[in-house]
């Protein structure tokens, strides 16, 4: 176990050494990333001056969603970047795979060591102070429980986000159309949970509550630590499934993952 | 001598679906699938010895590159037994893999943007080399391969010719049994790619690897291997001796005489002439008619000869007769 | 002049030939969509209209940007700094046409095909799920056309300029991210600009970026009277001309420069 984490370490540290390799297309890139975010959040909050509450939500609040969303999509961006659907998809159809199935080492180490992309730190740092806004903007009554709950929220968010991404490129396998689709429940998932998901019509909403568990992940914790109230009489403890969605979802993921390769052994490209 | 790969009625089909084109097409996809059986690999059986180095032949599409597939662990057979070094590649990956290195012409196995040196390091790790056994491989890699000039330059950087001696490293440093090169010297210059011929026979010599050679370039195969595989449309059509290739295949020998005075009538019994220029005459005769020192017997008894040449007939065109007559019929 | 036609229309098969990506890239377009229209919608709350906008106005404002980003191509074009890094532009600078010509009839054949397959179609969507506002006079339809020709135009430049960085650097694709990244903000694509407060848009209005989308937006809305539609459109002109001075200017730059270094 412990072989196996060194050579990650030591995989991803070949990655980033790449990545550091051109300097300043790094530095545009990480700071470009963490300015679109912050402009995106900065558009909201200007436009909040005209409109004060969103749904009943002040600006604070919706800065924790934001927040939290952002430092955990960063954060699963940059650990699970071996896992991009996109470059999987591609790296899959040039026969890469193959490199990977001819080492002796585990498929999915190699897959997550093969990319750490260290610029989605942008993302992150953004995320941290868009947080940290929101905590000095609204009053949250703090208890161990919510103390302790809030990285378990955190990396529940990462797992389901970085399951996600595991089906989608796993999908690749099969088809590389698919990854329009992915992309509608990575990137359209996480911005649309950034917002209070109340917001959105039933049909959507009950989409991401029973089919996709997105709503367990951001909006039922936020509820608990904002101390605000439910308005679709899920039953108390609703908020706290959110590690059951995320480490759910990743479970599902890695299966579907396995079940992917033997069928990439079978088939070939 | 022990076996290192045993493969028994190895079998590899594809299911290829049709896709029928347009809107229409599509609808009708979903309700029934127009399926084709591809028999890629259909029932090969062969056995490698430690030690050996084997030649893969065939014309594309044959099945060559489905076969090593299977042998490295990348595809599971349809049916059929397979072993390379006492186990089955695709049940005991890690295992197997271990203990094979692999080289492809056309991709690396290196990482793209790191020093040569840095992706042997990583390397090392992966495969667990004991830092001393790792020390004194990469010492006589070096130097057999000359890679001193390029070790610190990133793998996107280096020549062709650079890049290959570089994956010839990374595929030894862990001490595999045996090695599969895929087109190795493809896109390589003459001398480069003599530097390579001699590279790998010199590790099929001193270190015992076996060597399974898949390659287009009918010369790599005369002068490397003992023995050649030829597969073509899934069916092996030929598993021997490269010399006994030519005694039941090939076509005309020749035989070229540079005569010392230009000789009129230069006709001998059991060979044409078809070809003369000034004193030099080209004769073609069959392999099962007459031998090449009976036939020089005869002529040097009629005849002074300043100096005369045996060509064998081109391996090339053997092997293409063996294609298109198929000479070895099925079974 | 024959030579540009034929280059679009090349183009525009080529396009065509995305078709199935096209229709994905919809699905995704009418998701985002509908996930910008309830944050406005929510925002609104109670009101009926904001700065001279109604909710059905901002609904129909979520599927024009939807409809404009696919023939924009807004979320990145890096063609021309990879035909630069690849060499390919060595052929075509041999090649007895402008080169800015030549990119300008290609991406109007993308253009074309994007605006019908993506723009249209979704706006179709948009007009089957939801009361959307449409331009009632003739001469709003006339405005509506021009101003998107104006803003393919201005989106053209300000792209073929940023793709330019390719001459001086060889990680231009850092540099266009980000200045991508800045259109989007600044071009009234995430929030309708006049949501914003005054000093705000002030400072975008220097900038070419409201140009691309809000300019359109705003005269599709009908939310501008004839004389601000007028000065809007003037505007956009305006820039078209000096972004393709510009892009010029910096292209002889940018060529002499690969000359001189051999790229």
């Amino acid at each position: 176990m412990r072989l196996m984490l060194l050579t990650y370490f030591r995989l991803i540290a070949a990655d980033i050494r790449s990545q550091l390799g051109y300097p300043v297309s790094f530095m545009f890139e990480t700071a470009g990333t963490g300015l679109v975010i912050s402009m995106f959040f900065i558009s909201l909050a200007l436009v909040f001056e005209r409109f004060n509450t969103i749904a009943g939500w002040t600006l604070g609040e919706v800065a924790f969603l934001y927040g939290l969303m952002e430092m955990a999509f960063g954060t699963m961006d940059m650990v699970f970047s071996g896992f991009d659907p996109q470059h999987f998809g591609e790296n899959v159809r040039r026969g890469g795979f193959d490199k990977v199935l001819l080492r002796p080492q585990s498929l999915t180490l190699q897959v997550f060591g093969s990319s750490f992309v260290i610029r989605r730190l942008g993302r992150i740092i953004q995320g941290i102070v868009i947080f940290i806004i929101a905590l000095s903007m609204v009053e949250i009554s703090w208890t161990s429980v919510k103390i302790v709950y809030l990285p378990v929220v955190f990396i529940s968010l990462i797992c389901f986000f970085g399951g996600l991404f595991i089906i989608g490129s796993t999908i690749t396998f099969w088809t590389v159309e698919s990854i329009e689709a992915i992309n509608i429940l990575t990137y359209g998932g996480s911005e649309m949970m950034s917002y209070p998901m109340h917001i959105y019509q039933d049909w959507m909403r009950r989409f991401f509550t029973f089919i996709v568990p997105a709503i367990f992940l951001n909006y039922y914790p936020a509820l608990y630590f904002l101390d605000k109230s439910d308005l679709h009489d899920l039953p108390s403890f609703a908020p706290f499934l959110s590690p059951i969605a995320g480490f759910g979802v990743l479970f599902l993921a890695l299966r579907f993952w396995k079940f992917g390769v033997r069928h990439y052994q079978s088939t070939g490209t | 001598m022990s076996e290192i790969v045993s493969a028994s009625d190895l079998k590899k089909h594809f299911m290829l679906h049709r896709h029928r084109p347009g809107f229409i097409g599509a609808i009708r996809n979903l309700i029934t699938r127009e399926r084709r059986v591809i028999r890629a690999v259909d029932g090969v059986s062969f056995a490698i010895e430690q030690g050996e180095f084997v030649g893969y032949l065939g014309p594309n599409g044959a099945g060559k590159s489905t076969t090593i597939k299977m042998l490295t662990g990348l595809l599971v057979p349809t049916s059929g037994g397979l072993l390379v070094n006492g186990r089955v590649p695709w049940r005991e990956r890690q295992a197997h893999v271990r203990e094979i290195g692999a080289v492809f012409g056309q991709r690396t196995t290196l990482w793209w943007d790191l020093p040569v040196i840095d992706s042997l390091e990583l390397l090392r790790h992966i495969y667990h080399i004991p830092a001393d056994r790792f020390r004194l491989n990469l010492q006589e890699l070096r130097g057999l391969l000359e890679l001193d000039t390029f070790l610190s330059t990133p793998v996107r950087a280096l020549s062709l010719g650079e890049r290959m001696r570089a994956d010839l490293c990374a595929a030894l440093l862990h001490d595999p049994t045996l090695l599969f090169l895929d087109e190795p010297t493809i896109g390589l210059d003459v001398v480069a790619k003599e530097r390579i011929r001699q590279f790998i026979c010199h590790i099929n010599i001193h270190h015992g690897t076996t060597i399974l050679l898949t390659t287009h370039d009918i010369s790599d195969v005369e002068k490397l291997c003992k023995r050649v595989m030829i597969i073509d449309r899934g069916h092996l059509l030929y598993d021997g001796a490269l010399e006994k290739l030519h005694e039941r295949f090939g076509g005309k020998r020749q035989l070229i005489v540079d005569f010392s005075e230009d000789y009129g009538e230069v006709h001998v019994d059991g060979a044409h002439v078809t070809e003369r220029v000034g004193t030099r005459v080209t004769y073609h005769f069959e392999r099962g008619t007459v031998t090449a020192s009976e036939l020089i017997g005869r002529l040097s008894n009629r005849f002074r000869i300043r100096d005369l040449e045996v060509r064998e007939p081109d391996i090339e065109d053997t092997i293409r007769r063996i294609y298109e007559e198929q000479l070895l019929a099925r079974g | 002049m024959r030579t540009l036609w034929e280059v679009a229309k090349l183009a525009i098969q080529r396009q065509l030939t995305y078709r199935a990506a096209a229709l994905a890239g919809l699905v995704t377009n009418f998701f985002f969509g509908l996930l910008r229209a309830a944050i406005l919608v929510a925002l609104f709350g109670t009101s009926q209209e904001v700065a001279g906008l109604t909710i059905q106005g901002a609904i129909t404002y979520t599927g024009l940007t939807q409809a404009v980003i696919a023939y924009l191509s807004f979320f990145g074009w890096f063609e021309v700094m990879d035909s630069v890094y690849s060499g390919e532009i060595a052929s075509a600078l041999l090649k007895p046409m402008s080169y800015f010509s030549f990119w300008l009839a290609q991406d109007l054949g993308r253009a074309l095909v994007n605006f019908v397959l993506r723009g249209l179609s979704i706006m179709c969507l948009y007009a089957l799920v939801f009361d959307i506002a449409v331009p009632s006079h003739s001469s709003q339809w006339l405005a509506v056309f021009a101003a998107l020709i104006l803003s393919w135009l201005v989106s053209f430049s300000w792209r073929f300029l940023v793709n330019l960085a390719a001459f001086w650097t060889p990680n231009a694709r850092g540099v266009g991210r980000f200045a991508f990244g800045l259109s989007w903000v600044l071009s009234g694509f995430i929030m309708p600009l006049r949501l914003f407060p005054e000093w705000f848009v002030k400072l975008c209005n220097l900038t070419p970026f409201p140009s691309m989308i809000n300019t359109v937006v705003e005269i599709y809305l009908g939310v501008l009277d004839s004389h601000a539609v007028m000065k809007a459109l003037l505007i956009q002109s305006l820039w078209v001309i000096l972004l393709v001075a510009a892009a010029h200017l910096v292209l002889q730059a940018g060529t002499r420069r690969l000359v001189i270094q051999g790229g």
